[in-house]
């Protein structure tokens, strides 16, 4: 007997952009809820606009950086700011279990759009609202983005070369660090109203959360009066923590290697891995100087392996290159390959975890803008072929 | 400072937490949502009890800062897992559990009863979840990974640091944390369907796998483009594209521009403005440079070359002379959306986290501790630190004899045989 979809059943009205939004309703779409992306041409979702676009050329349907993020879901275009819109909107939520979005607050309150008033029309809604700082607040009004969200929690002032400039991780970290917190309450949420019927708002401020991911930074300052500091690549409790450059790969010289001892048994063990004895009683800087010179004629992966056998834990710097070559990514099945009608056999991410009986399941490949205009507004809301027509030529779907 | 009484979503239901610090993070966040949760450790303390930093920086078990950030909402028992007598022991613990967290390696997972076949087998409606760092199963399953590893493998480090210069992770430990949050949603997926099947199931939780989840948009760069994102220093790369500076130094510390600060794109006429209201706009106010910058409008990518670098230099000599505050506050009026370089002590005297009541006071013998406090806020079932992190094996009479039965002097027996 086949085992039903985890959220079949589940609907869910997702106005959320760019980022942070999208990922928390692609780990419900990948495991069957019915997620409809509620965007325009309008004001686009500015991913839509965002390279990579399939062979260079943009277009609102041809950009990976959205496509990677909105796996399983349907979308219909919709403008808000047309003077039907949101009552069109409205029809919409009340159809739906969930709704999701991720503006400043004025934006939901501009249209009257806010938990309160959408109860009116969906008594047991579950809405998450997922701004840079919360509803409520001094900068609640703030913009702001992933890249400039990790300065603002912490995590860039532990993202540097000793003693340099906090430049933070390379990519816009909190948009993929806080989805994971917001679709757990998000579920959590559901799971409360499976069992009392009762819906809830949910305020989840990406700051606040990421602030979580900032490990005992809090509490030794709070305790101690220390403010951490960021190490590079290192550990504050052990060396070698480094990573070092390999040999090149073809024309490639920017191979490097993590290798990490945290125990003597550990260093031991490199130490017979590289042949030299003496390393067990060296200097830690001088250890780090002897690594890199003995890593540098050596191939990465092949180093790995050597170390990985010894007991030693060490891993390549893979690049994105590499682990679509990865084969534990591989066994696990990370990448789906899609067929998008104008991007074409495409691969997404998947879920990081594997649910032994009902695992995920992209089912299709990012939507068209408006694709599912259609099935949306007759279908589900119940328009007839005359009012969607009205809408359509009025502006409303643009 | 809030003190909140009503139950998280998750009160129902009791957590089995057998983590270190790969997973120690998801236990928290169950416990945050209200789970009863009992961190299961050996008798004389769990590994991670002596991970630093510690308070006053007296190396105890009871003084793990590490301990303690982790740990709380959580209950304690010991529990010798490698005795017959704890293993029977564990299996009628989790008989009375909704969910099983561990962190075992998985070539040590049979000896230690945790093999996922023999707990579904006696245990149907639990949900297991097993954070490691490859997955259970796999070419990899079995190798070691620390943080670094797991960042590097993962993907992440790699588009971490300077060009030409090491890869780095930061300095808080990133792929634990992406592990351990992202195995927080699979179990609770899994929970769900449970509640319509009955039936629980398990979850396999990779490190590096959740690593993969950081790229930002990596993963279709190297698939259209065949270009790999890679370590963009003080910057960022957007689909194989680098973009301008990023972080910029204050009078007083950084702040956190977007690349050249909003001086291409929708907002460069404002932003030019902003720089010439005090008088540092230099020649960016000529016809050519405002055709120039309006020609940027909806655009993702910088200028680069020579443009970039005069749209740098001007904004590198601005940011220089005034506050963080300041810049941060007069570029929000114009809707850039810049950003503090926050530090532990400026997060800690922020009035937008205060006036959001977001730290949480916890109680310790040794006083009061300041935590940050619910990553989430629930109008009917509200987040919460209810209690601190627990001394070793502080709730093994609550443990085994309440929740199992077992008489007061059959635990002292327990105890004095080293089994808890």
């Amino acid at each position: 007997m086949a085992i039903s979809k985890v959220f079949e059943g589940i609907r869910i009205a997702d106005f959320a952009w760019v980022g942070v939004g999208p990922l928390v309703s692609k780990y419900l779409a990948d495991h069957g809820a019915e997620v409809i992306r509620i965007e325009s041409s309008v004001r686009p979702e500015p991913l839509r606009r965002a390279p990579p676009f399939a062979n260079d050329e943009p277009g609102l349907d041809n950009s990976g950086y959205y496509a990677d993020f909105n796996s399983s879901k349907k979308c219909v275009s919709l403008n808000l700011q047309h003077p039907d819109g949101v009552k069109i909107a409205k029809r919409i939520v009340e159809h739906c279990d969930i709704v999701t979005e991720s503006f400043t607050p004025k934006a939901m309150r501009g249209w009257g759009m806010t938990y309160e008033d959408l109860c009116e029309v969906r008594a047991d809604l579950i809405m998450i609202s997922m701004p840079m700082y919360g509803l409520t607040g001094p900068w609640s009004m703030w913009q702001g983005y992933g890249h400039v969200l990790q300065a603002a929690a912490g995590i860039s002032h532990l993202t540097a070369y000793p003693g340099e400039e906090p430049i933070g991780t390379g990519v816009a970290y909190t948009d993929f660090l806080v989805p994971h917190f917001a679709a757990s309450a998000l579920l959590a949420a559901l799971d409360h109203r499976q069992r009392t019927g009762e819906g809830q708002n949910i305020d989840f401020g990406q700051m606040e959360a990421a602030i979580h991911a900032t490990e005992t930074m809090v509490l030794d300052y709070t305790v101690n009066g220390r403010e951490q500091h960021a190490l590079g690549a290192g550990h504050p409790d052990f060396r070698p923590y480094g990573t070092y450059r390999c040999a090149a790969r073809g024309d490639d010289d920017d191979r490097w290697i993590a290798i990490t001892v945290t125990n003597d048994a550990e260093l031991a063990a490199l130490a017979d891995v590289a042949g030299e004895s003496s390393w067990t009683s060296l200097e830690a800087d001088a250890l780090d100087t002897a690594i890199a010179e003995w890593t540098r004629s050596l191939q990465a992966e092949e180093l790995m392996q050597l170390l990985q056998e010894a007991g030693v834990a060490a891993g390549v710097v893979q690049t994105p290159e590499d682990l679509r070559n990865d084969p534990q990514l591989e066994h696990r099945e990370h990448y789906w390959m899609l067929d998008h009608p104008t991007m074409g056999h495409r691969a997404y991410d998947g879920p990081s975890f594997r649910l032994s009986e009902t695992p995920a399941e992209l089912t299709k490949a990012a939507p068209l803008l408006g694709e599912d205009n259609e099935y949306v507004y007759k279908d589900i809301v119940g328009m007839s072929d005359d009012e969607y027509v009205e809408h359509l030529v009025s502006g409303a779907f643009d | 400072m809030t003190t909140q009484t009503a139950a998280g979503p998750l009160a129902p239901f009791r957590v089995i937490d057998l983590t270190n610090e790969l997973g120690q993070l998801a236990g928290r966040m169950l416990g945050d949502l209200g789970a009863e949760v009992i961190k299961v450790e050996p008798p004389g303390g769990d590994e991670s009890r002596f991970i630093g930093p510690f308070r006053a920086d007296v190396v105890d078990p009871e003084y793990s800062l590490h301990w303690w950030t982790f740990n709380a909402n959580k209950l304690s028992a010991t529990l010798d897992l490698t005795s017959i007598r704890g293993q029977e022991l564990f299996t009628r613990l989790l008989a009375t559990a909704d969910f099983l967290v561990e962190t075992c390696p998985p070539h040590a997972a049979s000896a230690l009863g945790l093999g996922v076949e023999r707990i579904g087998a006696s245990h149907p409606r639990l949900v297991h979840t097993s954070i490691t760092p490859f997955g259970r199963e796999g070419p990899y399953a079995n190798w070691k990974a620390t943080d670094l590893v797991g960042t590097a493998m993962g993907g992440l480090s790699s588009m971490c640091g300077a060009p030409g210069r090491p890869p780095i992770r930061p300095t808080a430990s990133q792929g634990f944390t992406q592990a351990s949050a992202q195995a927080v949603v699979g179990t609770l997926i899994a929970h769900y369907q449970r509640t319509k099947s009955g039936q629980g199931q398990h979850v396999d939780q990779s490190m590096q796998e959740a690593v993969t989840f950081t790229h930002d948009n990596a993963t279709p760069t190297w698939d259209i483009r065949g270009i790999n994102n890679g370590r963009p220093g003080n910057g960022r790369e957007i689909g194989g594209y680098k973009s301008g500076q990023y972080v910029y130094e204050a009078a007083d510390g950084y702040v956190a521009a977007l690349s050249y600060g909003g001086l291409f794109g929708l907002t460069a006429r404002q932003t030019i403005e902003w720089l010439d209201h005090h008088g540092m706009a230099e020649d960016l106010t000529s016809d050519e440079w405002l055709a120039k910058l309006d020609a940027t409008q909806g655009l993702l990518i910088p200028p680069t070359g020579e443009d970039g670098d005069h749209l740098n230099d001007i904004l590198v000599a601005f940011c220089k002379q005034f506050t963080r505050a300041q810049l941060v506050a007069e570029a929000q009026q114009i809707r850039n959306g810049w950003g503090v370089v926050n530090t532990p002590r400026d997060l800690l005297e922020n009035e937008h986290l205060a006036a959001r009541d977001y730290w949480t006071e916890v109680e310790y013998e040794e006083g009061h501790v300041t935590y940050p406090g619910p990553w989430a806020k629930l109008s009917k079932t509200p987040i919460s630190i209810r209690h601190r992190a627990p001394r070793i094996g502080e709730h093994n009479f609550y443990v085994y004899g309440n929740l199992l039965g077992i008489s007061d002097e059959e635990i002292l027996q327990m105890s004095a045989d080293g089994v808890i």
